[in-house]
């Protein structure tokens, strides 16, 4: 019940063209209580039958979703690190100190722009993997749910397939997240050292769509992990967020209507 | 390792489309990984053992036996997955030869349907374990699979000769296809065998399972899948040869697709991946700006006011770095979170496979009175055993948290006395232990409203 509240709390907070790509946790839901209310035995069979077999269907469905949808940005992103990688470089063949056009306030300005899409890229691509991780745990849940209203022993395989899932696999997209946080530290000027204080202020700038979608993540995930009833060992630890109150206070709410 | 788990079964018929989707699905993992395959494979120098696999998929067919319902489930869903994969493996073969690619797209279907050959899977899985080697070193690899080629044929065609003995009722389709085998065909031709074999498979079925019946209604979901629309995973080392080609070919605009395909020379690449991987490319070219926010949704008046004081205020580089900051630290969050639940569900496998183990010890061992009196042992030290792997995933627990700047008491070896309960649930139990007895760290959390009460009675100061 939780999780679900929470995954469409998520799926409102994330950016607009990947609202139907998530998990259709509800609907399978309903499968899973249809599936346990027939009898699996004499009259009921048939339904009970096709209830499962739309279970397992939908899923497999679902998960190609995932796939095809990650893999998609996965190739955008690929092709968009390089784009960034020569952007830089060509500003700074250009309009850099040594360059051929050397002009700093338009180097400046590009550098501005640069260092805005970088920031913005490298929160998209966590976003990815937010996604793909969130749909995991969606399908965990849904097939530890189905195990114990049926008694089944869908699980376990099910879920190392789940495992082997190209969407689950973000090695690529980890790789180009530490890259772009390479990159960054080229792109950003080296800063004073009243950061502490100053970021306290400026949290609440968290209105850009990528920011804030990363913010709603990461206390998505901390509600997620929070102990429930159902704790067992397949459940993960609480999740604890030592900058806590900071991340917190950053959380926009919803747009403030206009009356 | 993955191939002891995508071992056919090889009790019942039905349960082949599980292997499919199996095959589809190791495939995309292998197709994704990176170089070096460390199982032996057909094709690779070193010889293989046929013997372990079969002890393998004996313990996998138990673990699948009790989810018919699920496996008849996946049956219809299956066919798109396996005209997807026989497609998309036709797409990642190596250069050396079609021939044997064609030869392993039968040993999917024989395979399916010979319960005596389970091993022929595995055979496969290394097959597809070499293609993410032609993919990703393109240049270097076509040379070596060339001079592998010959001395593998011979073993393919001789496990292509054993398969041949399959049920009778399946035979004719089976003959047809080797007859396609046989030619040497260029590609296109041997494209079509396999939508056959996936499009058969769901009538067979309804004779052999009782249940096929309402599962078969949705089946054939061959037809209306597009002709060519395999998955391919992109890497940025086939992204680089990419924009070599395209740069070689006069630039973005200039370059077709036609010729980018052919100067790069990759073969499991068609024409439709390049060309809407071109189409991205330019996108991206000539919208730098606009591909990398276009994300960003449209603030509303009020919100980007607001934003727009602050960051004046503060100075836009400075809330750049907040942005960074906290986008590290949901990254480092999610890799620490995804490699709990691998290991969650390593843990759980392990115990089911020591279970299974014991249990078929049990009844071995019930055949041979004599030694009965080590059974208790025997759990015992089973339970120890998956005790000391709990303490692991304990232990590995408490570094998380520990790195999330909370202290957890350490737990020691949890209670042994709950002998008779299934794995999961022991370690279910077990858990339980650890989780109760470690102090909840977390902090509270106010709900969501709260928080923006926050958020605006800080905004108005």
């Amino acid at each position: 019940m939780k999780f679900g509240k929470r995954l469409k709390q998520q799926v409102q907070e994330t950016l607009p063209d990947w609202r139907d790509k998530y998990l259709s946790y509800k609907e399978l839901k309903k499968l899973v209580r249809l599936i346990s209310s027939a009898p699996p035995f004499s009259y009921g069979s048939v339904e009970h039958g096709m209830a499962g077999a739309e279970f397992v269907r939908l899923l497999n469905s679902e998960i190609d979703k995932f796939n095809t949808f990650f893999m998609e940005q996965e190739e955008d992103y690929i092709i968009r690190h390089e784009e960034l990688k020569q952007r830089i470089q060509k500003v700074i063949d250009t309009l850099g100190p040594s360059g051929s056009q050397p002009s700093e306030a338009a180097y400046k300005e590009e550098m501005r722009k640069i260092r805005k899409n970088i920031v913005n890229f490298h929160g998209e691509m966590v976003l990815l993997e937010n996604y793909s991780n969130i749909n995991y745990t969606g399908l965990a849940k849904i097939l530890k749910k189905y195990d114990k209203r049926t008694g089944g022993l869908l699980r376990l395989p099910f879920i190392q397939k789940v495992l082997e899932q190209p969407f689950f696999i973000t090695d690529l997209v980890s790789k180009l997240v530490k890259q772009c946080e390479y990159m960054i530290d080229t792109v950003f000027p080296v800063e004073e050292e009243e950061i502490m204080k100053e970021r306290r202020e400026s949290i609440r700038v968290a209105g850009e769509g990528i920011f804030r979608n990363t913010i709603a993540a990461l206390m998505t995930m901390q509600e997620i992990r929070r102990g429930s009833s159902t704790h067992s060992h397949f459940s993960l630890p609480p999740l604890i967020l030592p900058d806590f109150d900071l991340i917190q206070s950053s959380q926009l709410n919803s747009p403030i209507p206009i009356v | 390792m993955s191939s002891s788990f995508l071992v056919l079964p090889t009790t019942v018929v039905e349960k082949h489309p599980n292997l499919l989707f199996s095959f589809q699905v190791s495939l995309e993992r292998e197709m994704m990984r990176n170089p070096a395959s460390q199982q032996a494979s057909p094709l690779s120098p070193g010889n293989r053992s046929v013997g372990p696999m079969f002890s393998s998929s004996s313990r996998f067919s138990n673990d699948m036996h009790v989810s018919s319902v699920s496996a008849q489930g996946r049956q219809s869903h299956n066919s798109p997955f396996i005209s997807q994969s026989l497609r998309s493996r036709e797409d990642f073969t190596p250069t050396h030869d079609s021939h044997s690619e064609v030869q392993s797209t039968e040993f999917i279907a024989y395979s399916d349907e010979n319960k005596d050959l389970s091993w022929s899977v595995d055979s496969l899985l290394d097959f597809a374990e070499n293609v993410p080697v032609q993919n990703s070193q393109v240049e270097s690899s076509a040379g070596v699979f060339a001079s592998e080629d010959h001395a593998n044929r011979t073993n393919w065609q001789e496990w292509a000769d054993q398969l041949i003995s399959v049920d009778d009722d399946l035979e004719p389709h089976w003959s047809d296809i080797l007859n396609d085998v046989n030619k040497t065909d260029s590609r296109q031709k041997e494209l079509k065998p396999s939508p056959n074999i996936s499009v058969q498979q769901p009538p067979i079925h309804q004779h052999q399972t009782a249940h096929s019946g309402e599962v078969c209604a949705v089946a054939n979901p061959l037809s209306p899948a597009p002709p060519t629309k395999p998955r391919m995973r992109w890497t940025p080392e086939l992204h680089e040869a990419f924009v070599e080609a395209v740069s070689q070919l006069g630039g973005s605009e200039r370059a077709t697709p036609k010729g980018v395909l052919k100067h790069m020379n990759v073969e499991s690449l068609t024409i439709y991946h390049v060309k809407s991987h071109l189409q991205k490319y330019r996108t991206a070219r000539y919208k730098p700006e606009s591909s990398c926010g276009t994300s960003e949704r449209k603030m509303s008046p009020v919100e980007e006011i607001k934003s727009l004081d602050l960051k004046a205020s503060m100075g836009i580089t400075e809330a750049l770095r907040m942005q960074m900051e906290v986008q590290k630290r949901l990254h480092e969050q999610l890799e620490i979170q995804r490699n709990l639940q691998l290991r969650i569900e390593e843990q759980g496998r392990y115990l089911q496979e020591m279970f299974e183990k014991q249990r078929k010890r049990e009844d071995d061992k019930s055949k041979t009175p004599s030694s009965s009196l080590d059974d208790p042992s025997l759990l015992q030290a089973k339970l120890e055993q998956s005790s000391t792997n709990n303490k692991l995933v304990a232990s590995e627990l408490d570094i998380v948290k520990t790195s999330n700047e909370s202290a957890l008491p350490e737990e020691s070896s949890p209670s042994i006395s709950r002998k008779q309960k299934a794995p999961e649930e022991r370690n279910d139990l077990v858990l339980d232990q650890i989780e109760e007895e470690s102090s909840p760290a977390p902090t509270k959390r106010p709900r969501r409203d709260e928080s923006a009460e926050l958020s605006t009675g800080a905004a108005s100061n």
